[in-house]
């Protein structure tokens, strides 16, 4: 099966390793990732900020794409590309004003617009069209007897008439696919609490402190690791973590993977075919799943 | 005649002396039940004792706030049979950070201070209070006021939204909404104050949308908080944390500008300056990561279509 | 005891109180706005399709107030007093204007004027709104306002209990405050009664659950009179089962009534007007319908939008249809909309004159549903009731400002601890009988026998049942014994009123032998303006309701038949 794949700045950036592991797992399940041809940022988080117009529209040419590609469906492993172009669509049907506008700037770019093509998480495709079943065939090492804290952050479930695929307040996709490796799910209160992330350009220490909580959260729950479905979660959750040590003076740290790695970990291959971190690799390798 | 069935309803109740403990009472409910009217019959048929607000029964008054499987939500919109498990239960607790008083009834004072805080009322332009221009405001203005101002004062945001625990600078996102109504009102004369009052509170939102999944009006806060942002080049004054997304957001405007991407190095350097940006560069390289910062992606190709979509400068 | 003294004190935070409160503040006197509930929380925030106003050159070309007030007084059946129709004809425009400058949100015509649409008994469009939430965005316009005073003082959440009174003169009044469960006596030469209607008396009703007649109750207990008890308006479109109000607005809108044979009833009943007949025709014809087996099972009919299409209706009809999808399950662009008549509003209350000033108790003044200036008479027209509370409220502040200019308050503080004792005195007994109990078979009671059809029988055994209520209520006690935030005794305080309102309301209805507007007796089916064409007004002292009388004013327009 092929699917039109947006993999995001962060992922083509510091969070390649969302990419790398997304790649390969897609591979191993015969899913072809056809990358969005010329995409371009999609301003998720910033450029809704500043400019409602620019914002849709930068996001409306992604979809364009897709749709001369030839495809109806966009996956993307980035929960903020993803709320981000699924905002932006449900803006455009919705605030005729803001339609108006959107189309002089896509007719001034020579950018026919006209819908048919659905955003979707790489993570509901998965789940959708991969199915869990299928998956767990693929399962070569079974991560049993650890206990994995699922995350599942904002922008993936909210709002949830927008996003459309689970429950905001109670979902489960994250769930089912770490039970699907093998691993014993493990929910605690701030799942879907923000990770502090978008606040970093902004008002840093209290994003650091929301981060804290939710790592704190999973800890005292009784996550062994956790495990998350975004690359800006993964900034600021993994890639942040020895600096929220620091700060919050906390003895310990939480090892953290992508979805797609932990998946990837299932299927036989090693932290570092799937990009993970020094700190989670060794983790890993301690406990004998690498 | 309609099917009824008999569901249990636990809730938690609070008073000074007995402090917080759980109670269930069993209620037979039909297809149509609302759960204030559950309520109303605990408490007229089996525990007068048991405490909540509610008044309109339907859903504009906001009153009837509260945790509803844990999920903050207006009792009367709720309808009992949705509300139940597959035991046919359903908890009720009362609204997360707001101080309990009793049962249900939490302490809002804190959520009222907050509204009253961004001046929530017009100064009519004088053109307005003559009455020499009662075509002031066009239907689509209308429709933005309207949007924002149609907040019940519920309190239900306020408890769900992140930011507000961690931050007492933090306005909330129900007093965003309530000071941008009137930020894109005409009529009003104050719009430069207004976005005195809100502007740094509103680089204080972490942008999670909690706000627009638990409104119960469909009011979508952040999306006001977003609209304020958006007003900080007219801004003269600066803070902080102005001043740091200042950089950071015309820094990624820049990047989307130049190459249609964000370019994470970059930014870096700019929001927090060379210190501060090197000193992470020391936790990535830690984790091993520091070579996926110095990753270069391919510009987009056709920059032209990105140049026009961002048009000339604002 | 504590104790605050003010210029002026504000009973109810609804958009009749706060209008009040804003023109006596704007005026430079300190007032206290004292309400049960957070003043966004008043039962005026439920009022739906919007508020009638002719506007001078924002009316249609054909329109004039003298038209307006003529509908007031036909709907009314005749028993309004014209000069206060006229009054609040004459006042509509300005009203709209002075709420523009408020920040009301009005929707807006393509040119930037204030919308405007037809509503039931208009003879031209006058109704001018906010979506279908026209009563919480003005509640809202008005508070906002109000906390913009520095001399407005809120006690948001205090239960008002009794009026102080210095011989024949108000003297303040006592209130709880919730939280703490803690006594204030409030004083002040001026009280403001705006505290809104009683439909939590009827088992079915459209009413907020704190509508709950507290101001009438509180009046009769000074030996203040009500006005016209035996008037109350059922309104046709109660959602079923719930009776969640569907707006008139959706029959304005083009919403048509169907019996359980798919026929348009409405066209039997009021051939010209049909659906948007007045309220106690409408709610009267369905009652028959049902009766007579036209009716669904479960005894309801159906509001039918379908052919209006499903833009329109999320467009126009927003909170009809998400009240019927909410409350009901039901999707209004698909299938009719399951609603019954339920009890709606109270024409009757606190005897006031054109000013707002009672004339039983020096410094008494009473506005919004809580009085009776009578503007509805017999019948209410839908977006007339927002009106009043506006017009009246802004007038009786004005009547207001005049009084406190010529008086003081004075030192007294007789009485205020025997209120406090006798609403004690639930708490303090051991035994007795739960409000619940007493609460529920009042309700039935009501429905039954003082309801949409009534008759000598019923209404002679409705009185001998509140009676028996009534003094069993005395050995009502509470069981909570906590102190803070106790509800339970605000309920049982809250019985208590409707107890005694019930009891002057059966007893007026029983008394007024013709059927005048929403007051239809079976037994004598005819307007009598012979011996009729008065207001009754029903004092309680004790245990007996005593009936007096006052003429209707009389202006321009003579009775004729009421024909839609
Ligand atoms: C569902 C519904 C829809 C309606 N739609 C319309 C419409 O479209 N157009 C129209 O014109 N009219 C409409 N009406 C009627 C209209 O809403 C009311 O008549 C009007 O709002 C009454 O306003 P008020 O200020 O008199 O009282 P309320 O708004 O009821 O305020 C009463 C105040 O008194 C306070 N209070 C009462 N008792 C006490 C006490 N013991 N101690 C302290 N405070 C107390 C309350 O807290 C409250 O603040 C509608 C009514 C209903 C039920
Ligand atoms: S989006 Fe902003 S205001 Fe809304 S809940 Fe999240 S942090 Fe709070
Ligand atoms: S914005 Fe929505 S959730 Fe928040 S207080 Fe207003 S109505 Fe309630
Ligand atoms: S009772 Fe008014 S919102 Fe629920």
């Amino acid at each position: 099966m092929k699917v039109a794949y947006y993999p995001g700045c962060a992922s083509h950036g510091i969070a390649k390793d969302v990419d790398i592991a997304t790649q390969l797992i897609a591979k191993d399940l015969d899913l072809q990732l056809m990358e969005v041809d010329d995409w371009n940022c999609c301003g998720g988080g910033f450029m809704d900020d500043k400019n409602e117009e620019i914002h849709t529209s930068l996001n409306l040419r992604n979809l364009t794409k897709v749709k001369e590609m030839g495809y109806d469906k966009m996956a993307t492993p980035c929960s903020v590309c993803l709320n981000s172009h699924k905002i932006a669509v449900d803006k455009y049907d919705n605030d005729p004003d803001l339609k108006e506008n959107v189309d002089k700037k896509l007719e001034k770019a020579h950018i026919e617009y006209d819908g048919g093509v659905d955003s979707e998480h790489f993570i509901w495709v998965l789940i959708k069209d991969v199915g869990i079943e299928n998956i767990q065939k693929h399962v070569k090492k079974p991560l049993k007897d650890i206990k994995i804290g699922t995350y599942y952050g904002c922008q993936l479930l909210r709002p949830s008439n927008v996003m459309g695929f689970e429950s905001a307040h109670d979902p489960h996709s994250v769930m089912d696919l770490v039970a699907a490796t093998g691993a014993t799910p493990v929910s605690f209160p701030l799942k879907a609490s923000c990770c502090g992330f978008p606040l970093m350009g902004s008002n840093p220490p209290v994003g650091l402190k929301m981060a804290n909580n939710i790592l704190s959260d999973a800890r005292n729950n009784g996550a062994d690791m956790m495990v998350h479905p975004c690359s800006l979660c993964h900034l600021q959750l993994d890639v942040t973590q020895l600096k929220i040590k620091d700060q919050f003076k906390q003895d310990w740290t939480m090892p953290i993977v992508y979805i797609t790695q932990l998946i990837g970990l299932a299927f036989g291959h090693s932290p570092e075919e799937l990009g993970i971190g020094k700190l989670t690799a060794k983790y890993l390798r301690e406990r004998g799943f690498a | 005649m309609v099917e009824e069935k008999e569901i249990t309803v636990n809730v938690k109740k609070y008073d000074k002396e007995k402090g917080e403990y759980w109670k269930s009472y069993k209620v037979q409910a039909d297809r149509y039940t609302q759960m204030t009217e559950v309520l109303r019959k605990i408490k007229t048929e089996q525990d007068p004792t048991l405490s909540y607000r509610a008044s309109c029964h339907m859903a504009v008054c906001g009153s009837c706030s509260m945790k509803i499987n844990g999920e903050p939500r207006l009792a009367c919109k709720t309808m009992a049979f949705t509300a139940i498990n597959e035991k046919n239960e359903v908890n009720l607790e009362s609204m997360d950070y707001y101080q309990e008083v009793r049962d249900l009834i939490p302490d809002m004072d804190t959520f009222y201070d907050r509204m009253y805080k961004v001046e929530p009322r017009l100064y009519a332009d004088q053109t307005v209070i003559s009455g020499e221009n009662d075509e002031r405001m066009t239907p689509s203005e209308q429709k933005e006021v309207w949007k924002f101002e149609e907040c019940i004062w519920c309190g239900l945001c306020v408890s769900a939204c992140p930011s507000v625990k961690e931050d007492e600078k933090f306005l909330g996102p129900a007093a965003h909404a309530k000071g941008y109504r009137f930020m894109a009102d005409g009529r009003d004369t104050k719009k430069e104050e207004r976005i005195g009052i809100l502007m740094d509170s509103a680089w204080r939102c972490t942008s999670c949308y909690m706000c627009y999944e638990v409104c119960p009006q469909d009011v979508q806060p952040v999306i006001a908080i977003k609209k304020t942002k958006a007003y900080v080049d007219e801004f003269p004054g600066t803070t902080e944390l102005i001043t740091m997304a200042r950089k950071h957001d015309s820094t990624i405007a820049e990047s989307i500008g130049e190459s249609g991407k964000i370019k994470e190095s970059k930014l870096y350097l700019k929001t927090f300056g060379y210190v501060a940006a090197m000193k992470d560069m020391m936790y990535m390289m830690k984790e091993g990561k520091i070579k996926y910062a110095m990753a270069k992606d391919t510009d987009v190709k056709n920059m032209d279509e990105i140049k026009k979509i961002m048009g000339d400068k604002k | 005891m504590e104790k605050k003294e003010y210029d002026a004190v504000v009973l109810g935070g609804g958009l009749a109180g706060l209008m009040a409160a804003n023109n006596v503040a704007d005026a430079g006197f300190k007032v206290a706005v004292v309400s049960k509930v957070f003043p966004t929380r008043s039962h005026s925030a439920a009022a739906e399709g919007g508020i009638a106003a002719y506007v001078d050159g924002n009316s249609d070309p054909n329109d004039d107030p003298e038209f307006m007030s003529y509908d007031e007084v036909k709907g009314g059946d005749y028993l309004v007093d014209q000069n206060a129709a006229e009054l609040l004809s004459r006042d509509s425009g300005e009203i709209v204007h002075i709420l523009d400058t408020w920040g009301a949100p009005f929707n807006r015509q393509p040119d930037g004027r204030i919308a405007l649409r037809y509503f039931g008994g208009q003879t031209y469009p006058r109704t001018r709104f906010v979506a279908d939430k026209t009563g919480m965005a003005l509640l809202h316009t008005l508070f906002q306002h109000a906390t913009g005073f520095d001399n407005i003082d809120f006690y948001n959440e205090y239960y008002v209990l009794d009026i102080v009174k210095d011989g024949n003169n108000v003297n303040g009044l006592v209130a709880m405050e919730m939280k703490t469960m803690d006594p204030i006596f409030l004083k002040s030469r001026a009280l403001l009664i705006a505290s809104g209607g009683l439909g939590m008396i009827y088992q079915h009703t459209t009413n907020s659950y704190i509508n709950t007649g507290d101001g009438y109750g509180i009046a009769l207990r000074s030996g203040v009179p009500l006005k016209d008890p035996e008037f109350v308006q059922f309104h046709p479109t109660g959602l079923y089962p719930s009776d969640i109000l569907i707006s008139e607005a959706a029959r304005a809108e083009g919403g048509i009534l169907k019996n359980n044979k798919g026929e348009r009833f409405m066209a039997k009943y009021a051939p010209h007007k049909f659906d948007l007949a007045p309220r106690d025709i409408v709610s009267r014809s369905m009652t028959i319908e049902m009766r007579e087996g036209r009716g669904f099972e479960g005894g309801y009919l159906g509001l039918d939008l379908t052919h209006l299409g499903r833009e329109y209706i999320l467009e126009r009809l927003t909170l009809a249809y998400d009240a019927a999808k909410t409350f009901a399950n039901v999707d209004a662009t698909k299938e009719m909309i399951p609603v019954r008549p339920a009890q709606h509003y109270f024409m009757g209350g606190i005897d006031v004159d054109i000013t707002g000033v009672n004339s039983d108790l020096n410094g008494l003044f009473a506005a919004g549903e809580a009085a009776c200036v009578s503007v509805h008479g017999a019948n209410r027209l839908g977006s007339n009731s927002l009106l009043e509370t506006l017009v009246y409220g802004k007038e009786t502040g004005k009547t207001m400002v005049d009084f406190l200019k010529k008086h003081k308050n004075v030192e007294s503080s007789d009485g205020v601890d025997t209120i406090v004792d006798n609403a004690y005195s639930y708490i303090k007994r051991e035994t007795g009988e739960h409000f619940g109990t007493l609460l529920n078979e009042l309700r039935d009671v009501m429905w039954e026998n003082v309801g949409i059809f009534r008759d000598e029988k019923k209404l002679t055994e409705a009185v001998k049942q509140i009676n028996s209520i009534r003094k069993r209520s005395i050995n009502m006690y509470v069981t909570d014994k906590t102190t803070n935030y106790n509800t339970e005794v605000f309920n049982a305080l809250e019985t208590r009123n409707m107890i005694d309102c019930s009891i002057v309301m059966a007893t007026a209805a029983l008394n007024r032998t013709e059927t005048r507007g929403a007051h239809f007796r079976d037994d004598y089916p005819t307007r009598d303006d012979d011996n009729w064409m008065k207001h009754s007004i029903a004092y309680l002292n004790g245990d007996a309701v005593e009936i007096k009388y006052k003429p209707v004013i009389v202006t321009k327009w003579k009775p004729e038949p009421r024909v839609y």
